[in-house]
């Protein structure tokens, strides 16, 4: 079953001669329960597709489905309010609230909803991820990646349609990185979770199910490995 | 390379600029200020010692020529540089702000080899370049200010007696001062946080992950209450910016304090004069005319002032100070229940008398056959009548007083021993005990028999009584409606009339009352504007953060955009920011000066009713208001430029360049 649509997707910053194309008409089709990889060379537009892909920006022309909603007719509540409850957005610095606790932190897109956690689906989350003991803790007071443990955490909460990582190892040490792949794959496993992972990495990207090449904007491979 | 370096980022980040110029302005007007008022206090007091002795001498306030530091430069001194240094902190965040958003990139400078010196000889010529101009505008505003203050004394203090007007005057010396202080501030100012940052390491000042952090775990339990996950969103970020916030919050609550127990104090003092003196007396004169150094016995215009047009009664009077000897049996029955004297007024008796005050007031002849018809005797001026009354201190206040009869008031004569005289004492007969006293603006003592006696008895008395003052007074009330226009111009025919034989002062009730007024407005409208000034402190605080916003809070507000914090969402935490910052103030001053009135109120010994009746609360809420307007557009303007930025970059970067 079909999470994720691009159709044509155009992307274009600035204006006369300062234009630059950074997204020149994708097609992405993504089912659910896969595990993609976008990997590319920096500058290629990943990061520009994953932010248009997870409604924190707008593509300059084309279409985005994602779990059946067209997100780029989105205003800027829906898309909030969308990206809250359907996606799931992890980063490579981790973009964690540094004034709220761990705790507070992963809960946070259902505080927004004003709506009561799942207690045992949060505990299976963050004992999967081994971080049960930090929930009083300030991202500050954690390593770096402890701090991506809880950004996944985050990501999951709210058992989102899919979920979003910008080189989510891109800061971490080989070993953590290694251990957050393994929890990435997990969750896509064990919890059914749609994941499109951005990467320049190949060894990162060879733990994916699909790996999608993007170079100067467009899709230049999609290559299916499982 | 660092003056263009410099150029480039005083060019494209004009709003850390504006900041600091407004800084720099705001201390360069209240030094100018201070420095200006100060000169001319100075000059106003060699003025009045002149005016006063005739020429110049050195007194404990100006002994220029014992060596020593004149005490007014001392205290000077000393407060310019209280103040110089409170301007220091207030106006450092400024410059903390413009300085800490560009840490990275003095990090990447650093690496590639600038020098901890280069780096804040940088900062510090950027402070000085934008510190130059404001701080001459704010110096010459300054002088204007003091100019301004100066002449709203004269205007408010018109009336004063004894005071004589001031005028303003300047002298290059302190434009010197003033500059040469401005210049210390804003530079210290600025060197704080550039000696920070040239400090840092320049991996310290790469891995600068910007916005702001909190050390230790916040609870904003009753934002988090009153306004969900957004309310608790906002006061730990307002926890983290304690510090930066610091001088908003601290000029804002004491502007607001200040301006609030300022109000109410005058407001008590106001109610206080008027019961106490303006309402006691309102029919006891109109015009009151003393003749210095005049002896009752001299004057001898009375009975044409009595019958002078316009005057429907005037008395003329002397007042002498006597004592006499009451015996213990002589104490009435109700004076005896209260405990007698030394319970009601603290008299130790001795040899079975109390020495009791028994001031004498001299009436010309008809007013004191007036006195007498007035309290129901047969019209004599062969004797005395006694004010028998005694404060009846164990069962009421100072402001509701009751009385009691002070002696029984069968006794016929009584002997009085003036004061300073060496006489055996004079015997006088005792016309009558009162229980009134013609309408005079006396207060008379709350323990006193005061004695009313007639001119024609006192002329055969004086040289064995002694005791007298020395000024004489003519109590005068206009007939009809006294106007201030009505008595102003009866007021000076009669000064007119009086002072081709005696030398005379003046005052009429209008005048009085309003020059009283006049006072108490003046002295709102001084302090008032010193908390508006430090109010201004406070708000400029919050705009220098607020448009510090699109530097300081990018980051965080891209974080929340993230997670899928709507516009609405974002909008509603600068809101209860702005709400916090504005009602903190109000909320520990409103607590603090309910318990000043109540502790005023009750030691003036006011019925509250009658403070919350005149109660200053829209003054108070206007002043409130204030406050929360600008502090609302601070975040109005701040916040609007943040959500209108592009935040998706920033999510991606550990630090902003």
């Amino acid at each position: 079953m079909e999470i994720l649509r691009c159709e044509g997707v155009e992307k274009v910053f600035g204006k006369g001669e300062n234009q630059v194309t950074a997204l020149g008409g994708i097609n992405l089709s993504v089912e659910r329960g896969e595990f993609v990889a976008v990997v590319g060379a920096s500058g290629s537009g990943k990061s520009t597709l994953l932010h248009i892909l997870g409604s924190v920006d707008k593509p300059t022309k084309g279409t985005v489905t994602v779990d059946g909603v067209c997100i780029d007719k989105l205003n800027a509540t829906e898309a909030a309010i969308f990206r809250r409850r359907k996606v799931g957005l992890v980063y490579q610095f981790y973009n964690l609230i540094p004034t709220l606790t761990v705790e507070k932190n992963i809960l946070l897109p259902m505080l927004l909803d004003r709506r009561k956690p799942n207690v045992e689906y949060f505990q299976t989350i963050v004992e999967t991820l081994g971080i049960a003991d930090k929930m009083e803790s300030l991202p500050s007071q954690l390593s770096g990646g402890q701090q991506q443990r809880v950004a996944i955490a985050r990501s999951l909460v709210y058992r989102p349609a899919i979920l979003f990582a910008d080189e989510p190892t891109g800061n971490l040490d080989r070993k953590n990185a290694g251990e957050i792949m393994d929890l990435l794959k997990l969750s896509n496993r064990n919890l059914k979770q749609t994941i499109l992972l951005i990467t320049h990495d190949e060894k990162i990207a060879l733990e994916a199910d699909r790996i999608v090449t993007i170079e100067d904007g467009r899709i230049a491979g999609d290559q299916k490995r499982r | 390379m660092w003056k263009a370096y410099s150029l480039s980022y005083m060019k494209h980040n004009r709003a850390s600029g504006t900041s600091i110029m407004a800084a720099a302005m705001t201390a360069s007007l209240f030094l100018s200020l201070l420095c200006g008022y100060v000169y001319n206090l100075w000059i106003y007091e060699m003025e009045r010692v002149l005016l006063e002795e005739g020429e110049w001498r050195s007194s404990p306030a100006y002994d220029l020529q014992s060596g020593t530091m004149p005490k007014l430069l001392a205290v000077y001194l000393a407060i310019l540089t209280i103040v110089m240094l409170s301007l220091i902190l207030i106006i450092r965040n400024a410059f903390e702000i413009s300085m800490h958003a560009r840490i990275h990139q003095f990090g990447i400078l650093a690496s590639v080899g600038a020098t901890p010196r280069q780096i804040r000889v940088c900062l510090l010529q950027e402070a000085a370049v934008l510190g130059l101009l404001p701080m001459i505008f704010g110096s010459l505003l300054g002088i204007v200010l003091s100019y301004g203050v100066i002449e709203a004394i004269n205007v408010f203090a018109a009336d004063v007696a004894g005071r004589h007007r001031a005028v303003f005057s300047y002298h290059p010396a302190v434009f010197f001062v003033t500059f040469l202080s401005s210049a210390l501030t804003v530079l210290f100012s600025a060197w704080i946080p550039a000696g920070k940052l040239s400090r840092m390491t320049p991996l310290e000042a790469i891995r600068n992950t910007d916005g702001f952090q909190i050390k230790k775990r916040k609870h904003s339990r009753v934002l988090a209450l009153l306004f969900g996950v957004e309310g608790e969103l906002a006061g730990n970020a307002l926890k983290a910016q304690r510090k930066a916030l610091r001088i908003s919050n601290i000029s804002l609550t004491l502007s607001f304090l200040a301006f609030s127990i300022m109000l109410c104090f005058t407001t008590l003092s106001d109610i206080s004069t008027r019961y106490t003196y303006f309402a006691r007396y309102q029919d006891a004169w109109d015009i009151m005319i003393t003749l210095p150094d005049t002896e009752i016995t001299d004057f001898l215009l009375t009975k044409e002032l009595q019958n002078y047009s316009g005057v429907q009664d005037a008395v003329v009077y002397q007042k002498a100070e006597a004592v006499t000897f009451l015996p213990e049996q002589l104490q009435s029955d109700a004076l005896v229940s209260l405990g007698g004297l030394e319970t009601v007024a603290g008299i130790q008796e001795a040899e079975e008398k109390f020495q009791v005050s028994a001031p004498i007031v001299i009436l010309d002849d008809t007013s004191f056959l007036h006195f007498c018809v007035q309290t129901g005797i047969t019209p004599k001026l062969d004797g005395a009548i006694v004010y028998n009354q005694i404060w009846d201190s164990v069962d009421s206040n100072f402001r509701y007083k009751e009385y009691v009869p002070f002696v029984k008031g069968d006794s016929r004569s009584t002997t009085i021993y003036g004061i300073g005289s060496d006489t055996q004492g004079v015997k006088i007969p005792v016309l009558s005990y009162a229980q009134t006293v013609p309408a005079l603006r006396e207060e008379y003592q709350d323990y006193a028999l005061v004695h009313f006696i007639p001119l024609t008895l006192w002329e055969k008395m004086a040289e064995q009584a002694g005791g007298a003052e020395s000024d004489t007074y003519i109590r005068i009330l206009a007939k009809g409606d006294a106007s201030l226009a009505g008595l102003n111009s009866l007021e000076q025919e009669i000064v007119r009339f009086v002072s081709k034989e005696y030398r005379v002062e003046s005052e009429n009730r209008v005048q009085e009352r309003l020059s009283n007024d006049n006072l108490i407005y003046g002295m709102k409208v001084i302090l008032g504007g010193f908390c508006v000034l430090l109010a201004v402190i406070g708000i400029a605080n919050v705009f220098s953060n607020t448009l510090g916003f699109l530097r300081q809070r990018r980051r965080e507000f891209a974080r929340y955009m993230s997670i899928g914090l709507t516009p609405r969402e974002m909008k509603k935490l600068f809101g209860i920011e702005a709400f916090v910052i504005a009602g903190k103030p109000f909320l520990i001053t409103l607590p603090l000066t309910l318990l000043f009135i109540q502790f005023a109120v009750t030691a003036s010994y006011l019925e509250p009713m009658v403070f919350w009746a005149e109660a200053p609360v829209l003054p108070v809420l206007a002043f409130a208001a204030a406050i929360a307007a600008f502090v609302s557009l601070a975040y109005y303007i701040g916040g609007k430029r943040l959500l209108q930025c592009d935040l998706n970059e920033t999510l991606q970067n550990d630090a902003l360049v």
